[in-house]
């Protein structure tokens, strides 16, 4: 049991392996075929996918195993059809991207469930208000926030990713006809960074920033307990949250019965810690958020596209590193 | 201890919020971070973001002498001084 958790490649490793190589791919045979004659072509590279990669599936199958354990829904135990299931999820998520990047899902096909009117602020800031924080995850779609910078109508969006892939990802922006959203590239928090961004605010754009993936090369991660068990969360965007002194929001956007809802969550007021209590705050953060994801997964529990090995106890010098 | 060094030093404890911090308390000389006044990188960021807003300057976060500049307070004084003549 012990080779498997010990040396599973780091998720940036696998270069977006799912997703950048097949969004390019589908994008041209989606131009060429259409969606419909596509789709079959795409369920056959997933199911490549499933029988070849054997450590997708195993780390698929740890998630449903811990989500059931977590609820307590023997439903959700995972066998192989439900397994195979949620590669098939996949499928259907890069088809539906690729709608999205097309601008084929339009917003009036979404439903907004937006209980403390983030929307409204997003709004606002339009007429000077300041911006905020959306931190977005990999379960269900995170493309959607295409359609959140439509929400927005003209709030300039930008979306930090830790990516090399950021030029080739704005150039299918482009293509797409995106004005209001912008890709950022943030492999360190560093000054002039942080002076940028703080900039974007204040002229009331906002940022959006992946919670859920921690990135290889920066040591600044904080495990919380999500579904039960130990895993490291990042602690860039709420070391951000607190610098920039800004509200967070949380979104994510789930497929329910064919079809999108985005879920805005007011999160945080304005991000604030006493410098004493930095680290225990920032966890303490981090855990309401794991347990947002987690309430969130059972919404839509097949639509959880982490696929590397999400549970990875940090290494001891990388916590030390983060203290 | 000159104007723009005390100033600064206060920045310091407004910044980052140092409740039994006096601006006596933080020498120019004094080193801000490890041993001395005992900052962070998070807290050099939080500082650095201060410095940039209030003085209207611009820290590059490539140039190697970044790190130099804000080993003490001294040293800040000396770099804002710099940047607001440039």
């Amino acid at each position: 049991m012990n080779e498997h958790v010990m040396h599973e490649r780091h998720w940036s490793t696998h270069k977006e392996r799912g997703s950048l190589f097949l969004m390019r791919l589908t994008a041209f045979c989606v131009r060429i075929f259409g969606r419909r004659l596509l789709a079959p072509v795409l369920y056959l590279i997933v199911l490549y996918f499933f029988v070849s990669a054997r450590s997708a599936r195993r780390n698929i199958r740890q998630y449903q195993t811990y989500l059931a354990d977590w609820s307590g829904r023997d439903a959700l135990r995972p066998t192989l059809g439900r397994v195979f299931g949620q590669f098939i999820a996949f499928a259907d998520n890069l088809l539906d991207r690729l709608d999205v990047w097309r601008g084929r899902l339009r917003f009036e096909q979404v439903q907004l469930i937006d209980p403390s009117g983030v929307r409204p602020r997003l709004l606002r800031s339009q007429q000077g208000g300041r911006g905020e924080i959306l931190v977005v995850t990999h379960l269900g779609n995170p493309d959607v926030c295409r359609a959140m910078a439509e929400l927005g109508e003209q709030v300039p969006l930008n979306v930090l990713v830790h990516n090399r892939h950021v030029a080739q990802f704005n150039r299918l922006l482009g293509e797409a006809g995106d004005r209001s959203m912008r890709l950022i590239q943030v492999s360190e928090l560093d000054t002039a960074m942080m002076m940028d961004l703080s900039q974007r605010l204040e002229r009331g754009e906002w940022l959006a920033i992946a919670g859920d993936r921690v990135p290889l090369h920066d040591g600044r991660r904080v495990t919380v307990d999500f579904l039960g068990h130990p895993a490291a969360f990042p602690q860039g965007p709420w070391l951000l949250a607190g610098l920039l002194r800004c509200p967070v929001n949380l979104l994510c956007c789930l497929k329910v019965e064919g079809r999108y809802r985005i879920y805005l969550d007011h999160f945080l007021d304005a991000a604030h810690w006493e410098r004493g209590q930095r680290d225990a705050t920032i966890h303490a953060w981090v855990q309401r958020y794991a347990d947002h994801l987690a309430r969130q997964c059972l919404i839509a529990p097949q639509q959880w596209f982490n696929f590397y090995a999400y549970w990875q106890p940090a290494p001891l010098e990388e916590v030390r590193d983060a203290n | 201890m000159n104007a723009l060094q005390q100033e600064i030093a206060q920045l310091i404890i407004d910044t980052l919020n140092l409740e039994d911090v006096t601006v006596e308390d933080i020498p120019p000389t004094l080193p801000l971070f490890g041993e001395g006044l005992g900052l962070d990188s998070v807290d050099a960021l939080e500082l650095a973001l201060a410095l940039q807003k209030r003085y209207d300057i611009r820290i590059a976060s490539d140039s190697k002498d970044a790190r130099q500049h804000f080993t003490t307070v001294a040293n800040l004084a000396a770099f804002v001084q710099a940047q607001r003549n440039a």
